[in-house]
Formats: structure tokens, sequence, C-alpha cells
């Protein structure tokens, strides 16, 4: 099948890459950017392990997204979630509150935690538990996770403060 | 001059944690930056140049002849590099009895019949379907009880009855005591097949183009007996085999052996002569894993009307499916259970490995051991209500105490159960619940022990670890224990870092190369903290008493006057008179000896057979079951786990958050279900685990019995609170519904049965 070129931002740098028509976002950017942050689960929509964030900050499935449909649009990976040369805060809870282990599903729960957190600083228990529910961590029991991301999120809320006052 | 001894940091039951700069206190793990940053590299972002990607052919039936096998139409693909049948696998062996390959028969579906490696995963599964396999279907064991019939098929030549392995055990007189018992007894539990299900689905990549040099980068808990495996399978020298571990993405004791595929992917690259990838795709993933089959526990059990637990029989059968190759080990481990918590009498184990034709099963998170326990926990909390007392009472007046010795020889040099049990009884409120919850509300508490290591499993038990340290004051430590996410590099650094007297943070674990790495059996039995720490201790204090002599000549001072703390020497009491770390190793580099320092290390438990130390817990459920549908919530956790001493306790704790979620999955959700030899729910949909919203509110009591032989007193957390979690939550429904449901998982249609009879 003919191959599709397609221009494609991710994490602010753009690409032209071509692919096939069933290419996913997932291969795309694992075997021909070399961008493996991002990993490869079940390739089916049930793991949340390849999990990115699109334009509006959506919570894609890049394992279920194709390539093609990505054509002039951008990304961003767990690899552009750093800010300059600092992690970002939501990195900085995970490392700090012990929510990784063996980190195989932590670019998933990372992109899932920002996608929650970009839109709404306050979450409730709920809304981290409905924003989570799409990741399978097996190590952490995600009882760490969620206490990561209750703590990036009232970090997150001060500099908005501080933001606000300045 | 008479060789000194330098300040020991052996801890003793008095040093306190004050005394400790660096063990005790809460670490990010070293590696983290890079795990929440994507820059981990795992077995499936390798990229090798020219690599090729492999696809394997499999039995779409439990049993079957071979007729005949048609690679033409795949071989002319093109993009295929290399196509290989059972022919190209002759004298490949996978432990002691599986070929490679089958010859002749197909034994299980999935089972593994040929294979391609081609310029595309695409092309690859292209291939795989155009190779014509004809069979002849053959009858099939799939039933674990059946196949033990007379009349059933045998599957394998030597297994008469198709018993592949029995264990039989005796301690004391077991008959003489159940006879002199008041009460006596008798339960059966099953478990059902399940899956290991990591984030990291089965992957490896194998380069064997070099002749007679095999690389492979895998994730694994034990590189070494990986190397051990492939060496043997294709008679090559060990160390012409390298394992390359990078991230292991969990392990759950489903990666402590090879599988086919490691071997598949070698064969291919050899044949190819490019390197080959080989992954799991989809469902795959749940034929290339083997978790643990079904097993059927009969136990049996007396006491005195007193309450004192005096005998235990065990009577277990285990699916081991189509092969064996090392599956032994959970009988040798089950039967030293049956003795670990209480100081009972006698006791009579026996365990059978039965073939079916399932796939080989090995062993789910827990090793065989926690399953174990979800049936033992039951029996006892049934036993001790049956005599009218309370389990918890009953379990503090049976548990064993430090300084127990067990019937089969398991010594106590620590041990905190008792102080485990009344902790978490106490900060779980069971006096004010037991007995006192309303209907469908449940509270119930499971207790377990857990050796850190099992030198008997193989004739040593050892690990080794080198330090290097460095002109700038800083060290690298080599270790060969892999991290599966446990933090147990990290682990090891702290230890390291507390005998040198610097920072964990200024220490570089290398680690995942089994050409530099020193000797490690591996991470399971969960030996990493005591063995791999002690030997990681020792290679730490190599290294600073070889420090130690140059301090002492610059402060002239004696060797053992030396404190080494918070990046400084200095002698004891005088710390005004300090010397930079980082000077005593440029003066050490910098004389005329010019030494470069280098400490090595090595552990090893001292006995024939088994380890020095042993943890306990305790851990407290509290549940809802809803009556209507049988769906059970667990509400609450109160955990305590004796880990000796808590060199890292936040990772303690994710140790423990981390074994209450696969426990509770384990009892609530987890079940391969099999119809026909096939795997029904192979999908992360349709094998159900807990998501965030399910999971428990989670206390954590670390109990620090500070362990004469540890590393600054410390023991395991592997796996020694997953032993805990399904008896207390199966303890839990017992006690909401008034029955127990001894069937795991409790999936609600069997909690609704338990209800209704
Ligand atoms: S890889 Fe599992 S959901 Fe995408
Ligand atoms: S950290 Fe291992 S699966 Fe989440």
């Amino acid at each position: 099948m003919a191959k599709q070129l397609i221009a494609l931002t991710v994490n602010g740098d753009p690409y032209e890459v071509a692919v096939s028509p069933h290419q996913t976002l997932l291969e795309v950017m694992r075997d021909s950017l070399n961008l493996t942050g991002t990993k490869r689960g079940c390739t089916a929509g049930s793991c949340g392990v390849c999990t990115v964030n699109g334009e509006q900050g959506e919570v894609i499935l890049s394992c279920l997204a194709l390539a093609v449909e990505w054509d002039g649009r951008s990304v961003t990976t767990v690899e552009g979630v750093e800010e300059g040369n600092e992690l970002h805060p939501i990195q900085k809870s995970f490392l700090e509150h012990g929510a990784v282990q063996c980190g195989f599903c932590t670019p998933g729960l990372i992109m899932s935690a920002k996608a929650l957190l970009d839109v709404n600083t306050s979450p409730s228990e709920t809304d981290i538990n409905e924003a989570m529910a799409g990741v399978i961590c097996r190590c952490t029991g995600h009882i760490k996770v969620k206490k990561a991301i209750k703590e990036a999120a009232s970090v997150l809320r001060e500099r908005e403060v501080n933001h606000g006052e300045s | 001059m008479a060789k000194a001894k330098i300040k020991n940091n052996v801890p003793t039951k008095s040093r306190t944690k004050e005394d400790l700069a660096v063990v005790g206190k809460n670490w990010s793990r070293l590696d983290g930056a890079d795990k929440v940053s994507g820059r981990s590299i795992f077995a499936d972002d390798v990229r090798l140049p020219g690599m090729l990607f492999a696809k394997v052919v499999r039995s779409p039936y439990p049993h079957a002849r071979i007729i005949s096998i048609d690679t033409s139409e795949a071989e002319a693909l093109p993009g295929v590099k290399a196509v290989i049948t059972p022919e190209d696998a002759k004298d490949i062996w996978i432990g002691i009895s599986q070929p490679l390959l089958p010859t002749e028969n197909v034994t299980h579906v999935g089972h593994e019949v040929a294979a391609v490696a081609a310029m595309s995963e695409e092309i690859a599964a292209q291939a795989a379907a155009l190779i014509k396999v004809e069979y002849e279907r053959l009858p099939e064991l799939l039933d674990v009880e059946k196949a033990l019939k007379e009349d059933a098929p045998q599957l394998h030549e030597k297994a008469a009855l198709n018993i592949g392995w029995q264990q039989e055990e005796e301690h004391g007189d077991p008959d003489a005591v159940f006879a002199e018992c008041d009460v006596i007894r008798e339960d059966t539990y099953i478990t059902n097949p399940s899956h290991n299900c990591y984030a990291e689905y089965h992957v490896c990549v194998a380069d064997f183009t070099k002749p007679g040099k095999l690389k492979m980068w895998t994730p694994t808990q034990t590189a070494h007996l990986f190397q051990q495996s492939l060496a043997a399978g294709f008679k090559l020298p060990a160390s012409d085999v390298r394992l390359l571990t990078l991230n292991t993405g969990g392990g759950f004791t489903g990666r402590t052996s090879t599988r086919p595929h490691h071997f598949l992917a070698a064969l291919l690259s050899r044949k190819a002569g490019k390197p080959v990838r080989l992954r799991a795709a989809g469902d795959e993933e749940f034929i290339m894993c083997r978790a643990g089959g079904k097993v059927i526990y009969k136990l049996r059990s007396g006491a005195s009307k007193d309450g004192k637990l005096k005998v235990i029989e065990a009577d277990l059968l285990f699916d081991t499916g189509a092969y064996i190759e090392s599956q032994m080990i959970v009988t040798l481990l089950t039967s030293k259970y049956i003795h670990a918590l209480y100081p009972i009498e006698a006791s009579r184990y026996r365990g059978r490995l039965v073939h079916t034709n399932h796939l080989p099963y090995y062993f789910h998170h827990g090793g065989g051991i926690a399953q174990f326990q979800f049936a033992l926990g039951q029996h006892v909390d049934a036993l001790a209500r049956e005599m009218g007392m309370d389990p918890v009472e009953f379990n503090l007046l049976n548990a064993v105490e430090e300084g127990h010795t067990t019937m089969e020889g398991a010594h106590y040099a620590s041990c905190g159960l008792k102080e485990c049990i009344e902790k978490t009884a106490a900060m779980a409120g069971w006096n004010d619940k037991y007995g006192k919850l309303p209907k469908f509300k449940g509270i119930g508490i499971g207790i377990g022990a857990m050796a850190s290591g099992a030198k008997g499993l193989y004739k040593h038990d050892t690990s080794a670890a080198f330090v290097k340290v460095t002109e700038d004051g800083k060290a690298s430590l080599f270790v060969g224990l892999p991290d599966m996410g446990q933090s147990s590099h990290t682990t090891m650094a702290i230890i390291c870092a507390e005998v040198l007297g610097i920072l964990p943070t200024d220490i570089t674990v290398i680690s995942g190369d089994t050409d530099t790495d020193p000797l490690d059996i591996g991470a399971f039995t969960q030996r990493g903290t005591f063995n791999t720490g002690n030997a990681t201790k020792n290679a730490a204090i190599d290294a600073r008493d070889q420090l130690a002599k140059t301090a002492a000549n610059i402060l002239e001072v004696d060797e053992a006057q030396l404190v080494f703390r918070d990046g400084k020497v200095y002698p004891e009491g005088q710390e005004d008179k300090a010397i930079a770390f980082a000077k005593v190793v440029y003066k050490t580099l910098h004389s005329r000896e010019g030494r470069f320092v280098m400490g090595r290390g090595f552990y090893n438990s001292p006995l024939e057979k088994g380890t020095m130390a042993y943890s306990f817990g305790a851990q407290i459920a509290e549940v809802t079951v809803d009556p209507g549908t049988g769906v059970v919530t667990v509400d609450k956790m109160t955990a305590s786990h004796d880990v000796g001493r808590a060199i890292n306790p936040r990772v303690v704790e994710g140790q423990i958050d981390g074994q209450i979620f696969s426990g509770m999955s384990q009892v609530l959700y987890e079940e391969t279900l099999m119809e026909d030899g096939q795997v029904m729910n192979p999908s992360r949909l349709d094998y159900k685990m807990p998501r965030a919203f399910e999971m428990p509110e989670v206390d954590h009591i670390i109990v620090e019995s500070i362990d004469p032989n540890g590393p600054f007193g410390a023991k395991e957390v592997g796996e020694g609170p997953i032993v805990c979690t399904m008896q207390a939550i199966a303890n839990a429904v017992t006690n909401a519904i008034g029955d127990q449901v001894t069937e795991m998982p409790l999936a609600p249609w069997r909690v609704i049965r338990a209800i209704k009879d």
C-alpha cells in the first residue's frame, strides 16, 4: 500500500515522515522517529502505557491512533514534559513520592496525570481515579501514584497563585 | 603491624536510627529521573543495525501429532531472512525435559512449531501465516484430577499416572499427634490459573551473528541463570553468552527462567546472520508467560482444646502443564511453609506436579507460597472459629517467636511476628470490629513468613559486589542483582554509602551486563536486600579498609578509631579533626603506593541449606460484600511487615502497596479462563485487575526486628507482604457472609453461590 508523507510535530519538533495507512502513531513515533519514551504494551487500547497528549491536552492512546490522521497536528509525549532542564512538578512528585517502580507504565501515568492537571489543579479523588483508570500499573497498586498526583496538584496550584500575583 | 580493625558498622540490637547517616531515610530511586522522563531503555527500545523481527508459529491444538510442516511459501516471501523448524532445533533443550521445538507431538495450545525472521514485524507475521502445518489430533488431558486416573492417556513416557514430580515429607509422628488432638479439621481449597501481567510484555533481542558468541537483551529477574540456561541449550561456555538486562518492567516471580522465545530468537539470529527481536503480540503474551496453573490443596490439622495448633497435613496437586523445567521449586517451597508460622509438633506434606495438555505453568506473584497461604490461612481461621476462638487471639497464642527453629531446620534469629499481629490488630481496631460488624461487612486477618534467600535450590546462594572509589570522592557500585522496579539498586547504593560515609547520590550503580557484573543468582526468593546487601556491605567495608590506612596515617590515630560519615573521616568524637573523604581517596592514589581503591565482597548463606533470615507480617482486611451481585469491595487494608530494618522506608511502603494490589487482584479478580486448552480471556480488558478507583486505603506498619545477620539488620520485603493479603481478604469475606469461599479468585459468582448455599 502506498505510503503517505505526513507532517507531525512531536514535543515541538517538526517531522516529515512517510507512513503506511495502517501504521499507528505509536509505531511511527517509536520506529520511524526513534522516540522510544512512549512504551508499547498491549497495542489494543487496554493497558494505557502508550498514552500521549494531543494539542488540546487530550488523552490519546497512541496505539489506537492512525498516524495518517495526525498529519499537520502535534502531540506531547513523556519526553516533552520537562521544563527546560528541570523535571516538571508532576515528574518530580512521582519521583519523590515513590510512585515509580519498574517504570514501564510511568510514561502512561505521567501523561494521564498531565492531561488532568493541565486543566484542573484541584482534582477530587474521583477526578484522579477517573483520569488514571486507563493505565494499568502492576507495581505500585496506584496508591503512591495518587498521592504523587495530589502533591503535584498542590505545587501547580501554588504556581498558579504566584503567577496570578506577579 | 597487627592488622587493625576499623570501626565496624555491623548493627547490634542497641544501635539506634540516629547512629545511621543514610540508612533508614527516604531516598528517591537513583534511576527515577530517567524513568519519569522517558529516557529509560527497555529491551523493546533496543535498536541494532540490520535488526530483524521474528514471529512464531504456534499449535492451535492442546495435543496433536505433527504430520508435516511446509515452509516453502514463507521462504519465498520477499523480506523473509530465516525460517526455522524442528529440524533446526535438534538437540536444543530447555531445562531437562523440553525440546525447543517438538519433533513429534505438540502438547499444548501455543506450543512453538516454527519461527521466522523478516525485515519487519508485518512481513514476519505474513510469513508465519504462510507456514502450513498438518496435524493429527491426539487424546487430550485437560483436567488435573482426570490426568491422574489409571485410564488417562500418559503424556510423557517417564511420568507414570502423569506425575512429573512428587515430593513427600514427614516430620514428627503426625498420626500419633492427630490421635491426641481434641479438634481436627479438614478443608479443600482451589486456586485457578493466572497470569503475571507485568507492564512490559515478553521480549528479547538476540545477536548471535558472531560464531559461538550470543548476546541477548531481555527483561529478567536473573541474568545469571538465563546465561547458564542459554549456554547449556546452545552448548556454549557460559562466558560466551552475554546477558544485557537494561530495565525490567516487573518480575512478579515470572521472569526467573528462560522461555522458548529466548532460544528461538537466538536460533533465528544465528541462521539469518542478523540481530533478531522477538516480542509477544497481543494474546501471545498469555502463552509466552506461563504463570500459575490450577492447584488443589487438601488440608487437615489438629489442635488441643486450649487452642494450641499441634499438627498440619497438606496434600497439594498442581496442574504443571505439558513440561517441567524448574517448577519443582514450588513443592520445595510450599513444603517448608507448612512449618513456618506455628511451632507444631508434627507435619505431613505431599506435593505432586501433574502433567496436562495445558501450557507449562510456572508461578504467579507470590511464588506458590502466597497461594498456599490463601488455603492455609483460611483453614486455620476456620479451625480457630470452630473452637470458638478469635482468629487474632488464636494467631497470637500460636505464632512463632525469635529463637524458634522449625521442624525442617529454619532458625529465626529475629522474628517480629507477634509484634506485627498486635500492632496491626490495634491499628485496625480489630477488637471493636470483629464479630460486631453489620451483615455483609467483614474483617479478616492473614499472617505470613518469608525467607530471604533460598540456598538449597542451588548449591550456593551467592551474591557478589565491587566498589570502585574515585578521586572526586564518589563511588561506582557493581552488582549483578537486577532491579525490576523494587528499587534494589538504590537500596544497594544506600548500604554502600552508609559504610563509606558518603551519600547514596554519590554512588553510580552499574549493573545489567554479565560481562562486567559480579555474580549474583538474581532477584528472586527475596534474596536481594539480604544477600546482595551483605555482599555490597562487605565490598564497601573492603574499600573503606583501604582508605582507613591513609586516613589513620594522616590523623595519626589507630584505624579502629576512625569514623566515616557525612563525606568526612575523623577519629571518633573529634569531628573538628575531620578530613574530607575525597581527600583521603586522593591521598591514597597520590601516594608512593599509588593505590586505586577497589573493594570487593560477596555473601553466601553459611548454612548447608536454607537462609539465615526470615521476615514476618500480618495484614487485616476490611471488606463489604454486595449480597445482590456478590461483588467484594476492599475498604481498607492494615499491613505490617517485619523487615528487620527498613533501608529505605518509602520503598518498603511501596513494596507493601504493590503486593496488596497484587494479592487483592489475585484473590478477587485474576483467572485465566481455560476452555479446551485455550486461554479464553487473553487480554488486559478481559483478564481483570484492580484499577486506581478500586484500591482500598492502606495503612502501613513497619516493624524493625534488626536481624543480627542482615545488612544493618535488614531482611526482605520483596514477597513477604503478599503472603498475607489473599488469606486476609478471603477471611474478611468469610466474616462478612458467614461461609468460606474456598476457590480463588473469589469472583462474584462464587461469592453468590457461597451466600446462597
Ligand atoms: S499499548 Fe496498551 S493501550 Fe496502547
Ligand atoms: S511501575 Fe511497574 S507497572 Fe507501573
